[in-house]
This record gives structure tokens, C-alpha cells and sequence, in this order.
């Protein structure tokens, strides 16, 4: 993945960072996946809200994403 | 000494079947556990709004949105293990039923690793490099979608809209706080 590549902006601390993501440190996986969880149980909830008042009237779009 | 009849003794007649004892009064409804919040009836309004199908079941790919929905924030990986491991066709198509969902919805409720607020800003705070609070967006953007359960392009973006400043710079604990809120 060249991601230097794709940017044009320069943004070398970019390149320094993914060479410092723990990818394979389970405990940072693991803090990883709490936080991803808590962010994906709050786009869902956020995402229901509407939904919620108008009571599925605005199920227009399939929510199989 | 006429014998008197004792006025005090009261004359036993046969007593109508009279419950002395409990009194006409409503009984008051059982102390309610703590943790059963309404879960249950927003959890069947939740049920049912995620049943595109109509035949009362959701299918093993919507679980983990409704109890997400239902304000719980399980991993990925916490719903398979309740699914049992399911391969991406059962994923797609096996369904559940109500009845199904609701020991899942619980072990979820119940289990005793849930993160909150600290447990997020610990866990952001590993990628705070200054220590002074803020975490740059573009690494965090990287961390949530190389580490863990990635997170797609469109979530990401979702997640971090409006989130960083004028030097693309989130303050982590603000950021965890509006999370939260929802």
C-alpha cells in the first residue's frame, strides 16, 4: 500500500506513524477493538435516532451497508 | 357466683371465610432489579424495526446493530462467539427469533469486561504522542482502520466529522464524552 504515494499534501508524519502503529500488539488490538466497538455502537444509535421519531417511515434506504 | 358468660370471650361462631390477614390493598409490585431497565420493551420495538423480512426473526448479520441499538457496544468478535462462529453464509442468511435474541441480548448486558468512559480515553491516550490531550486525527484515522476491528473509510468519516480542529487535532476526552452521549 503506497500511501505516500497517494497523498500529495505532505504529510511525512504520516509515513513516522504507521511505522509506529503496534500492529501486532495484541493488547493495542485489543484497546483497539474497545474503542471501534464504542464508536460503532454510537454511528449506529446516532444513525437510529431519526429513525426512532419517525418510526421506520424514513427506512428509504436499505441499511444493509 | 351466677355464672356469667364472659362478655370479653367473643362467641366463635362459625367466621365467614374472612382473610384476615392480607389486606384488599394492591400489592406492591416486587422491588424492581437495577439492571433490568426497560431493555425489554424497546428491545422487541428494536426487534422489529430491524425485521425487514416479516417473519418475527432477524438474520445473524443484524445482531450485533440491535443490541448496538439497544445501547449496548459489543465487538464483532463478542457476537460471534454468542453465534457460535458462523461462517459468512450463516452470517447472511441464518435468522433468529425474538426469544433467540433476547439470552444473547443478555449475556451481552452482563458481561463484565464493558468499557466506559475511562477505558476510552486510556485507550486513546496510548496514541496521545505530546501527552497533552489531543490526538492527531489522520493517526487516529490510521490506528481504527489497521488495528482491531477496523473501521471502514465511510465510518471513519462518520465518526470523525466536525471532531478535529483547525490543526486537525482531536481533544480525545471531549471526543470520548460526545461518543458517549449517544
Amino acid at each position: 500500500m503506497d500511501c505516500h504515494n497517494q497523498e500529495e499534501h505532505s504529510r511525512p508524519q504520516e509515513e513516522e506513524d504507521i511505522m509506529d502503529i503496534p500492529l501486532d500488539d495484541p493488547e493495542a488490538n485489543r484497546a483497539a477493538a474497545k474503542i471501534q466497538a464504542g464508536f460503532r455502537g454510537h454511528m449506529t444509535r446516532k444513525k437510529m435516532k431519526p429513525e426512532d421519531k419517525a418510526e421506520g417511515e424514513e427506512r428509504q434506504e436499505d441499511r444493509g451497508q | 357466683m351466677a355464672p356469667k358468660k364472659d362478655p370479653r370471650a367473643p362467641i366463635k361462631k362459625a367466621e365467614p371465610a374472612a382473610a384476615p390477614a392480607a389486606a384488599p390493598a394492591p400489592a406492591p409490585a416486587p422491588a424492581p432489579a437495577p439492571k433490568a431497565r426497560p431493555v425489554d420493551l424497546s428491545a422487541v420495538k428494536a426487534f422489529g424495526l430491524f425485521d425487514r423480512v416479516g417473519d418475527n426473526k432477524v438474520a445473524y448479520n443484524q445482531i450485533a446493530d440491535i443490541m448496538r441499538a439497544l445501547g449496548q457496544n459489543p465487538t464483532n468478535k463478542d457476537v460471534n462467539k454468542l453465534l457460535g462462529s458462523p461462517s459468512a453464509e450463516e452470517m447472511a442468511n441464518k435468522r433468529v427469533t425474538f426469544e433467540g435474541f433476547l439470552p444473547m441480548l443478555q449475556t451481552i448486558i452482563n458481561s463484565p469486561n464493558k468499557a466506559g468512559y475511562e477505558d476510552y480515553v486510556e485507550g486513546l491516550r496510548v496514541f496521545d504522542k505530546e501527552g497533552n490531550g489531543t490526538v492527531m486525527g489522520a493517526e487516529l484515522r490510521i490506528v481504527l482502520s489497521t488495528l482491531g476491528e477496523k473501521l471502514n473509510e465511510a465510518e471513519i468519516d462518520a465518526l470523525m466529522a466536525g471532531q478535529e480542529d483547525e490543526n486537525g487535532c482531536i481533544n480525545y476526552e471531549a471526543f470520548v464524552k460526545h461518543i458517549m452521549s449517544v
